[in-house]
């Protein structure tokens, strides 16, 4: 079996990224900054409608705008759609402007259905079928071990809480989207893009082209967190539209796009009961949970599931369960995965109730998860998280912190079951006789580090410095890699790299006749390789990675409690993720992870309007996010277990902060918000301060 | 959004006769491009006023200061004289947008600038604001709507800089009819707490010139709430002015922000106000008669005890 080196030089060690000041300068080219020669801007047509029955949609009008050079619809004939966003008809122009003109110009005729875009609404016996001949609530999946309802009466302790978690948007740095050429040649496709070969086999598949027509590259990408697998509709239309145009097609989303059509995370409305022996030892558990992933579940997901599921009693341990879990469709966008499907949600809520049962316990909450907690490896983060921490000191009895402004402090855990390896993953290496490399895999750089962690494992493996490695990386026309999705592509990648190296070395000391070819001896081994380069292929090897990641996050806060705002002031966060191969760009993914888990705690959801159908904070102004101004100091503690290998850590990251958030927010004040985000509002609601309501209604 | 006509004004007289009917004036642009791309305006001609001479001035004086229309946000949050003289504005003006808005927006743009309600940015609702029959506020989400109002539409006015000017008791100067119009603050958004469709009182043409602020008041002060602390539209905001003579308050006033159409402001108030002792109690009361009558909707009710809270620490902060 082969073993990752000790007494490293960069393993686990702190490189900065290798792309750093391409990106910093601006040199970086991302999918949508391709101008392929004789590009067209491309825009989709949507549903003004939440849903309709499409009898007709006419072109005419938005072909005769100046500067359009092609126009289509998604499908002939009659339709029905579905959610407020869905793609109609799309259209290529030498301007944007045209392209708005020319979708002002289509002309649709609908007939409008009823609709339903509230989970509540939507469970009612007489609400409208999102789908016809289907019920909106599916039966429902229960689950059950022991005897719950004896097992409640021997607890010490019962809490019974309602935790709701909202629909949380995907909006990465850069929206999904892709610039597409269609040759008599076959298609290329610059894709924003998680999984380069998922894009070229769906672009072949839904264009009945074959797989060796299609080449996705994706040179820079601007972010994906679990949505931007598959080619899209808006990869589909894009070639289309460049087949009838005959020009590339750029097309990419906006903003006001992205909050409608390109998947979200599901909502979660968890009632919660659970109780625990006069020790603590949790000892019974029900719930009922159920949410919405829109019209429908993870279609074009990838990356693990996007349905309305969570894990409960997610990190828990209980011998007697009730688990009930149903799905609720409504006429909104569909779900995709989304950073650790099901987690922040299940960790939320579990935590939540967690830290109310200590509350009836009269225990401090981080007890409670000692004595309950069954992962060894979280276990020693709990510990070495509090004593960073400074948890003991800290804590208080909730709501008993002085004053109108409110300190409070919470904690939450966190597991990841993937961030193992894709084991078909492939790469080569191109060692030329001047002594330059260059690896090649057709994985892609989502802004995480790939690139980075190639040039880190490949300098180690061969005594060389980072510089010194080429690294190419987002082309199908590479031996294939890995989706970046379950936190996987650093597992994947590392041991391929590893094993490239060791039988690029193996064949320098065949052909160059020099026993180590590391180090000093490199230029000189390659040399004597005369005209021809060398090319070695390699391939995962088991060994060197492994999957399931744990952490623990520690958050104190702020509230005031006039004005209901929560500032958080510090996270501990405690990660281990296997062999560390870069520490910098691993505590990037963790800072990441936090602060996506901030969003998700305090400001981000999806607000849809039940009478019109539509998502009315479809932009940045109200779909709110963290700023700079948001972001509170963060502490970041690695485990590094080299003896496990590589495992992920881009999920497992954002998992335990909104729940620690949440514990910290109910510490300060003494009651719990129930229900993320946590505005303003809702913490004035929760401390008993707002009036009802005695305005008139229209 | 539409295509229109581009000219650049050299005159006040000659911007007015460039926008005629169906012109827009165009400073910084913030708001006017948003609703031009959205179609929520039309325009068949852009006058850029940028140019207008003397509209970027701030001049002091004794009895008043004067503040063009072209200056920007920044200028304000910049200006080491107005932090001293108008404290409140200062702050006002540092909480608008970002620093990149703050650098373009200019104090008329931001006076002027359309409803932030949800349903009348929303290019796919026609609520009433924008002709329709129907206010979806009333009965939607209303979480970001107003305690207050005197017509059916209920989306407030979030201009931060409306909320400080009203509390110093300044005066725009309105180019109106080619006559220059004195508005007090109250007068510039009247028409809004009438008229569903109006964001302000101006008539179509009107162009507002500069803003007169009296220095009677010595010191003043603005705090807003928001969901996030930076970059994020006031939830509520209030902003107070007043003398302090002996610890007594003379000729205070204090304005709220984004809980009516137009800067709330209650006569009683600023009478009680007159010649008290600033202490808790006083402010407390003071809020009581700002809020009488707030009327909260399913998601707004938030807003009162909101609102209670920064008309308290508003006034204390008078104190110095």
């Amino acid at each position: 079996m082969p073993s990752w080196p000790t007494n490293t030089k960069y393993i686990s060690q702190s490189t900065p990224r290798v792309d750093a000041a391409a990106k910093l300068t601006g040199r970086a080219r991302y999918s949508s900054d391709i101008q392929a020669d004789g590009w067209l801007y491309g825009m989709i047509l949507r549903s003004k409608w939440p849903a309709a029955k499409i009898s007709g949609i006419n072109l005419d009008k938005a072909l005769q705008v100046p500067g359009i050079k092609a126009a289509i619809t998604v499908r002939d004939g009659e339709r029905t759609v579905h959610f407020y966003g869905e793609e109609l008809a799309a259209v290529a122009g030498t301007t944007r402007q045209a392209c708005l003109d020319a979708l002002r110009a289509i002309e649709v005729k609908a007939q409008p259905l009823p609709f339903v875009v509230r989970e509540d609404d939507a469970k009612k016996d007489n609400a409208p079928k999102v789908w016809e001949g289907a019920a909106n609530a599916s039966p429902g999946k229960s689950r059950e071990q022991g005897t719950l309802d004896q097992a409640f009466t021997e607890c010490a302790a019962v809490i019974e809480g309602f935790y709701t978690t909202p629909v949380q948007i995907h909006n990465p740095m850069e929206t999904h989207g892709n610039t597409v050429s269609w040759t008599d040649d076959g298609v290329t496709a610059w894709s924003s893009t998680q999984g380069i070969s998922s894009v070229r086999d769906g672009l072949a598949g839904a264009l009945k082209l074959d797989h060796s027509q299609v080449r996705v590259i994706t040179d820079f990408m601007g972010g994906g967190f679990g949505a931007k697998f598959g080619a899209g509709a808006e990869g589909v239309l894009a070639a289309r539209l460049s087949r009838e145009a005959k020009a590339p097609v750029r097309l990419m989303l906006t903003r006001f796009d992205q909050a409608l059509a390109v998947g979200n995370r599901p909502s979660s409305f968890q009632k919660i009961k659970i109780g625990a022996l006069a020790d603590g030892t949790l000892h019974a558990f029900e719930m009922d949970n159920y949410g919405t992933a829109g019209i429908g579940a993870g279609g074009d997901s990838g990356g693990g599931g996007g349905g309305a599921d969570i894990p409960a009693p997610y990190i828990y341990k209980v011998p007697n369960i009730r688990v009930k879990q149903t799905h609720v469709a409504v006429n909104a966008g569909s779900a995709r995965a989304f950073r650790a499907p099901g987690n922040p949600p299940a960790s939320y809520g579990m935590e939540s109730a967690m830290d109310d049962l200590a509350v009836k316990l009269g225990m401090d909450p981080l007890e409670l998860r000692l004595k309950n907690d069954p992962n060894e490896i979280r276990q020693r983060e709990y510990k070495t998280g509090a004593e960073k921490f400074g948890w003991k000191q800290k804590y208080q009895k909730p709501g008993s912190s002085p004053g109108i402004v409110k300190t409070g402090i919470g904690c939450a855990g966190a597991a990841w079951p993937a961030g193992g390896a894709s084991k078909s993953t492939q790469g080569e290496a191109q060692i030329n006789p001047d002594g330059s490399i260059e690896f090649r895999l057709g994985v892609q750089d989502i802004g995480t580090g790939t690139k980075t962690v190639i040039a880190v494992v490949a300098a180690e493996m061969l005594g060389l410095k980072t510089e010194q490695i080429t690294v190419k990386v987002g082309d199908t026309n590479f031996p294939p890699g890995p989706g970046s999705g379950g936190s996987t592509t650093c597992a994947s990648i590392s041991p391929t790299v590893f094993d490239i190296c060791t039988k690029a070395l193996q064949q320098l000391q065949t052909q160059a006749g020099i026993a180590d070819a590391r180090g000093e001896n490199w230029f000189a081994a390659c040399k004597k390789l005369g005209v021809s380069p060398l090319v070695v292929h390699g391939q995962w090897q088991p060994g060197l990675s492994a999957d399931h990641a744990c952490g623990v996050q520690f958050a104190e806060v702020t509230v005031d409690t006039e004005t209901g705002l929560v500032t958080v002031k510090k996270v501990v966060a405690v990660h281990d993720c296997g062999l560390i191969v870069d520490k910098l760009t691993t505590e990037s993914q963790v800072n990441g992870g936090i602060i996506m888990g901030l969003g998700y705690a305090l400001y981000e959801e999806r607000v849809m309007d039940d009478l019109s159908g539509v998502v009315l904070n479809p932009n940045f102004e109200t779909y709110k996010l963290p700023g700079l101004a948001d972001v509170p100091e963060i502490e970041i503690v690695l485990i590094n277990m080299p003896e496990r290998g590589v495992i992920g850590i881009g999920e497992p990251a954002t998992v335990a902060t909104a729940g620690a958030i949440a514990n910290a927010v109910a510490n300060a004040i003494g009651v719990r918000v129930s229900s993320l985000p946590i505005t303003p509002a809702k913490v004035l609601a929760a401390l008993g301060k707002v009036p009802p309501s005695t305005a008139s209604k229209s | 959004m539409k295509a229109f006509e581009y000219a650049t004004a050299l005159s006040t007289d000659s911007a007015r006769q460039l926008v005629a009917d169906h012109g827009a004036y165009l400073a910084g642009g913030n708001d006017l491009l948003g609703l031009l791309k959205e179609y929520l305006v039309s325009a068949n001609i852009l006058v850029n006023i940028k140019s207008l001479p003397g509209l970027n001035q701030i001049e002091s004086g004794s009895k008043n200061w004067t503040i063009g229309a072209l200056v920007t946000v920044g200028q304000i949050e910049g200006h080491a004289e107005i932090k001293k003289t108008f404290p409140g504005l200062h702050e006002a003006a540092s909480e608008v947008a970002s620093q990149q808005i703050r650098n373009v927006a200019t104090v008329g743009g931001n006076l002027s600038q359309h409803s932030r309600c949800w349903y009348y940015r929303h290019r796919d609702t026609v609520c009433l604001k924008k002709g329709g029959d129907l206010c979806y506020a009333r009965n939607g989400e209303n979480r970001y709507h107003s305690l207050f109002t005197g017509n059916d539409c209920i989306s407030p006015v979030v201009s931060n800089l409306a909320t400080a000017f009203t509390a110093l008791d300044a005066t725009a100067i309105v180019l109106r009819d080619g006559k220059e119009t004195r508005m007090g603050l109250a007068e510039l958004y009247q028409k809004a707490w009438e008229n569903p469709t109006a964001h302000n009182s101006l008539n179509p043409g009107d162009l507002i010139l500069k803003i007169e602020i009296p220095t009677a008041r010595r010191r003043s002060a603005y705090l807003q709430a928001s969901d996030k602390h930076a970059f994020d539209w006031a939830l509520v905001n209030c902003a107070a002015a007043a003398n302090v003579v002996d610890g007594k308050l003379s000729q205070p006033r204090v304005a709220l922000g984004c809980i009516s159409p137009v800067p709330h402001q209650v006569q009683a108030a600023n009478d009680f106000l007159d010649g008290k002792i600033l202490d808790d109690a006083t402010a407390s009361q003071a809020a009581d008669l700002i809020l009488k009558g707030a009327q909260p909707h399913e998601h707004n009710g938030y807003k009162v005890p909101l609102a209670h809270a920064l008309i308290r620490r508003t006034l204390l902060k008078l104190k110095g």
